[in-house]
């Protein structure tokens, strides 16, 4: 059976006081399967995740991995790297990799060898000797990602791996993301940024409000919860107004170049085509895809994933 | 938690234990007090020899009354003799009688100036029918004192003398060995059975042991609220709870500032003690030689030593996992103050228990807060330096204390394991009442 193989999270529920923070939530992650883990902040994502941990328990559900109840499991087999990261601020950063490694029961002179490799792959030996309050952030993160991969666990449960980064390192993030998954690592990630989650994440689960919303292979999930969109380009017209007006079809997007249209279900994208050659227009692009995660995760959530904006839609929501 | 693979505490809490030692003896504030409180100890161990000093500028006056003037006068001298022993290789003009002993006409007269302050106390000699001396001492020392003891000698030796001059050829009566009796001019409540030299002594040192531990205890219990509530505030709290289980982090925290308090403590005390154990080579090396019947001041033994280590480390424990608990349930160390109150209330209470308890140490209720596990470590360790304890009273309050604090361990990390990832409220007692009681319930 394949459940005996995969992590399962099988309908956890967790209120605090009056407030239900996961309300029956279940999805399973195969083995070396990066999943990307997505919601709003507040939608759950925290408490799913140290429930996994078993740091917090959950009223009801249960969390299995290979077949064996997250409470029953060494803590060795998850790696964490938290929300809000922390490190202790005037230890070095060698000496920290190593003591919390050994708390996984890596012997020491592993954790220093695999702590060195580790920095002189996000290209930071130079940190080994420093304390961590003398590190930028986006430093602090790397070390906090290493912290939480040393002791080479089996499935890696990562909050907002990719924030604050700047694009080489989120490169550096990426390749290493992959690496493991290469080994057999499960990854399981929460963020913001829907742009990584399609190139990187081969399953996610969108949740809101403490419930599922959808689950699944990403590009089914595109293809099932959102409409198709035709990118459409015409030669000397940006506006494209008639398109707009035709019925079932309405602009989602528009760049400089292209425009992207969402098309209702029922209307067939072809028929933007026909309206174009109808009209004399020279296209100059014409694509039909799947919706992007970014409108899949708002025409689901009503919102858009980004920070700041979740946070003033939720209050939006639970005035109404 | 039974049957998980992580719930042994080994080797986790040993590494939280070895970081957090580590951590506080390389911090430069702990450098700083230790230095400091090591000086202070120092100086006070230094305080006898001082007191020493002192003393010896200090002169006893003693009269001396008898019927016959000529008796007394033997008596002042040789008594004076004896008392006033010029050390080895002192020139005897520059030495300072410690006793002066002088005539007093009648007993009455001399009971008149010891009222006055102008006398110490009076020494009553009476001549029997044959000669024979007997004598009787009017002052507030007690037999056990040193002033007491070097008189009986002295005063033998006179009757000795005193008989040998009325000896006339070989008849006469057989040596009448003299009596001497202790008449107390001061019959006040106050009068101890014990010297009250002796007895002040060990009360004094029973209060400085208590107060040590009462800060201790509480210098040390915050240390650990503080660790745990800036591991929080860092946030490195969340990995560590995902690295450990409650039990490890927690133990391994306690142990690690209990060993980092030990060394201060032992930082601190060595030096004194060593001052103290070396007293007399040293005041002999400050203020010159000493006195043959100068009395050892502080009794400081090392059955009191291993009472008081035991008492610190089990009460160490017993407070510090409260104070664990209180500090995991603080998104911020500023706001330990708050929930650490009642427990130093807690503390309070047995340290001023034993502190009042000095004076009816043998009393029904001192002897019932001695088992009591947050009040033993300064009620029992008072019973055991002022009172009479038996053997089996001191195992069973250890008992008491060790099982308490197996208690306050499994109750701590269930407080722990909920409370570190509670963020941004303010908790006050109700909260930590709440989370014992219910972990899980947010």
């Amino acid at each position: 059976m394949l459940d005996r193989m995969t992590l399962v999270i099988d309908r956890l529920s967790k209120r605090y006081g009056d407030v239900v923070a996961l309300d029956e939530v279940g999805f399973s992650v195969a083995p070396g399967e990066i999943f990307g883990f997505l919601g709003a902040n507040g939608a759950g994502k925290t408490t799913t995740m140290r429930i996994v941990l078993d740091i917090l328990r959950a009223d009801s559900g249960t969390v299995t991995w290979r077949g064996r109840p997250s409470t029953e499991l060494p803590r060795r087999t998850f790696g964490y790297l938290p929300e809000e990261r922390g490190l202790y601020p005037r230890m070095r950063v060698l000496e920290q990799l190593v003591f919390f490694a050994g708390l996984y029961g890596v012997p020491q002179p592993d954790a220093r060898r695999d702590a060195l490799d580790w920095l002189e792959r996000f290209r930071v030996s130079d940190l080994a000797g420093r304390r961590a309050d003398e590190l930028s952030k986006g430093n602090q993160q790397k070390i906090q990602f290493i912290a939480a991969v040393l002791h080479d666990p089996e499935v890696v449960l990562m909050d907002e791996p990719f924030t604050g980064l700047d694009p080489v390192n989120v490169a550096l993030l990426r390749a290493a993301f992959l690496e493991l998954a290469a080994r057999g690592r499960t990854l399981i990630f929460s963020t913001h940024q829907m742009e990584v989650v399609e190139s990187l994440a081969a399953s996610i689960a969108i949740i809101d409000h403490g419930r599922l919303v959808t689950g699944g292979s990403t590009r089914e999930v595109r293809r099932r919860a959102g409409r198709p969109v035709v990118r459409l380009a015409v030669e000397g017209d940006v506006e494209l107004g008639w398109a707009v007006d035709l019925p079932g079809v309405r602009a989602s997007r528009r760049s400089a170049d292209v425009t992207e249209l969402t098309v209702s279900p029922g209307t067939d994208p072809q028929s933007i085509l026909h309206a174009a050659l109808a009209r004399g227009a020279v296209v100059t692009c014409f694509e039909i895809a799947d919706a992007s995660l970014e409108d899949v995760f708002i025409e689901l959530v009503g919102r858009p994933a980004t920070g700041a904006s979740a946070a003033t839609g939720r209050t939006v929501v639970s005035a109404a | 938690m039974s049957g998980h693979p992580d719930s042994g505490l080994l080797p986790n809490a040993l590494l939280i234990a070895r970081r957090e030692y580590v951590e506080k003896l390389r911090s430069r504030a702990f450098a700083v007090a230790t230095a400091i409180l090591m000086a202070v100890a120092v100086g006070a161990a230094l305080v006898p020899i001082g007191l020493r000093a002192l003393d010896r500028e200090q002169t006893t006056r003693i009269g001396v009354t008898s019927p016959s003037p000529a008796v007394t006068g033997r008596v002042i001298d040789l008594v004076s003799q004896y008392l006033n022993p010029i050390p080895p290789g002192a020139d005897p003009a520059t030495v300072r009688p410690h006793y002066i002993l002088r005539s007093e006409p009648d007993l009455a007269t001399g009971l008149v100036d010891v009222d006055s302050g102008r006398l110490d106390s009076v020494l009553e000699v009476s001549i029997g029918s044959t000669g024979a001396l007997d004598f009787t001492f009017h002052g507030n020392d007690g037999p056990t004192s040193a002033t007491i003891q070097r008189l009986q000698v002295a005063t033998f030796g006179a009757a000795v003398v005193e008989y040998s001059q009325n000896l006339q050829g070989s008849a006469g009566p057989a040596f009448h060995v003299p009596s001497f009796d202790l008449q107390p001019t001061d019959l006040g409540p106050s009068v101890a059975p014990v010297d009250p030299a002796v007895a002040g002594s060990r009360t004094l040192l029973a209060s400085i042991l208590v107060v040590l531990i009462f800060i201790t205890l509480t210098v040390y219990g915050m240390w650990v609220a503080t660790s745990v509530a800036s591991e929080k505030a860092s946030r490195v709290m969340e990995l560590l709870i995902s690295a450990g289980t409650p039990r490890q982090l927690l133990v391994g925290k306690v142990v690690g500032v209990g060993a980092a308090g030990l060394t201060q403590y032992l930082a601190i005390l060595l030096p004194a003690t060593l001052v103290l154990a070396l007293q007399d080579p040293l005041a002999t090396a400050l203020i010159g030689p000493a006195d043959p019947g100068e009395a050892p001041l502080i009794g400081l033994t090392l059955p009191i030593l291993v009472a008081f280590g035991a008492f610190f480390i089990l009460g160490f424990l017993l407070y510090a996992f409260v104070y664990a608990a209180a500090g995991s349930l603080v998104s911020r160390p500023e706001d330990i103050q708050q929930l650490a109150m009642p427990l130093s209330f807690v503390s309070m209470a047995g340290y001023f228990a034993a502190i009042f308890g000095m004076t009816a140490i043998n009393s029904r209720v001192v002897e019932v807060l001695s088992f009591v596990p947050f009040f033993s470590p300064y009620v029992m360790l008072a019973r055991v330096m002022l009172g009479h304890v038996d053997a089996w009273e001191i195992a069973l309050s250890l008992g008491l204390l060790v099982a308490a604090i197996g208690a306050s361990m499994w109750i701590a990390a269930r407080i722990y394991g909920a409370g570190v990832l509670l963020y941004g409220q303010r908790p006050g007692f109700r909260t930590f009442l709440r989370v014992a009681i219910r972990p899980g319930g947010g």
